[in-house]
């Protein structure tokens, strides 16, 4: 499989690269960056789809992997938690 | 319960615990012990630590909470309580390893070899085609493989970056808790956190990308090639 072959008008004055926009993809989700550097990355993010891939999925991460870290605390551990707040708060 | 009903109920169980009523501090215990431990066990990849990580946190918890002042979410306060115990251990287990030369792996990982994208000269993004996992992630989430594969990428991020990681992405805290917790600057979160997601994103991309995976999700997701 090639790696997927894409050309930006990278003459523009206003325009930004798929380095510089992905750097800053926190800042971009929060919400907290600048008007103006948000818009050259929309701009950049609407002309570019391995970027729009890219970030769909850096934004879905959390989430998945949030889903997979549901754990639950084995049975004889929570007994055990329960034995030594009860020693503890007793103790005052 | 919904979120903003186990806030509300979470402040009148708070209160009643603030006044030594240790049937209600009992109920914050059992509606919390899980998160705490996972993560704790996330954090110091140790089950046997992350126990006594679980009795600590809510012990200190008990004997802290005519202090705590409601700033914060319980749940977030909770947390911060527990990071403070694993940090603590983690530094501590990097001095007996720096002192007996023995070094956990992740702990030694260097972040500039974390996995990431990669841009030609021109700071174009390289990148192959690939299966679009981003929608249905609850459904994917009961996938033991893709849980595993998850659990070592996260296993394998350098100590730092997993605890950055935690703390906002699964547990939710601010960037502002996260760098008091860990002793640090909010754009040095920020910028941990985004390598942290870098690396995890790659590492689902290429679990996706593994012979068989692709096709497997297609076929169940009734997706055209």
């Amino acid at each position: 499989m090639s790696e997927h072959d894409h050309k930006h008008d990278s003459g523009s004055p206003e325009w930004v690269t798929c380095k510089h926009s992905l750097a800053l993809l926190v800042e971009y989700l929060d919400g907290t960056l600048p008007p103006q550097e948000k818009a050259a990355l929309d701009r950049h993010f609407r002309a570019c789809p391995p970027c729009i891939d890219f970030v769909r999925k850096y934004r879905s991460t959390p989430d998945l992997c949030r889903s997979t870290m549901k754990e639950d605390v084995p049975a004889e551990m929570s007994q055990r938690l329960t034995a030594f707040l009860h020693g503890k708060l007793k103790a005052g | 319960m919904s979120e903003a009903a186990q806030v509300i109920d979470d402040k009148d169980l708070v209160e009643r615990a603030r006044s030594r009523d240790v049937a209600a501090f009992e109920q914050l215990v059992s509606r919390y012990r899980s998160k705490v431990y996972g993560l704790a066990v996330r954090m110091m990849q140790d089950s046997a630590d992350a126990e006594e990580i679980l009795q600590e946190t809510f012990l200190s918890a008990w004997q802290n909470l005519p202090g705590f002042r409601g700033e914060s979410a319980f749940g977030s306060w909770l947390y911060r309580i527990c990071a403070n115990f694993a940090l603590m251990r983690l530094r501590r287990r990097k001095v007996e390893g720096e002192a007996t030369g023995e070094q956990p792996a992740n702990a030694a990982a260097n972040p500039e070899n974390l996995p990431g994208p990669r841009f030609d000269s021109e700071g174009s993004l390289l990148t192959m085609p690939s299966y679009d996992w981003s929608r249905g992630t609850e459904e994917k989430a009961l996938d033991h493989e893709l849980r595993r594969a998850i659990e070592a990428a996260t296993a394998s991020l350098p100590t730092e970056h997993r605890s950055v990681f935690l703390l906002k992405d699964i547990e939710g805290l601010s960037y502002e808790e996260i760098a008091e917790v860990m002793g640090t600057t909010v754009p040095a979160v920020k910028s941990r956190l985004h390598r942290a997601r870098l690396a995890l994103r790659e590492a689902i991309d290429n679990f996706y990308k593994r012979p068989g995976k692709q096709q497997d999700q297609a076929t169940r997701s009734g997706d055209r090639p």
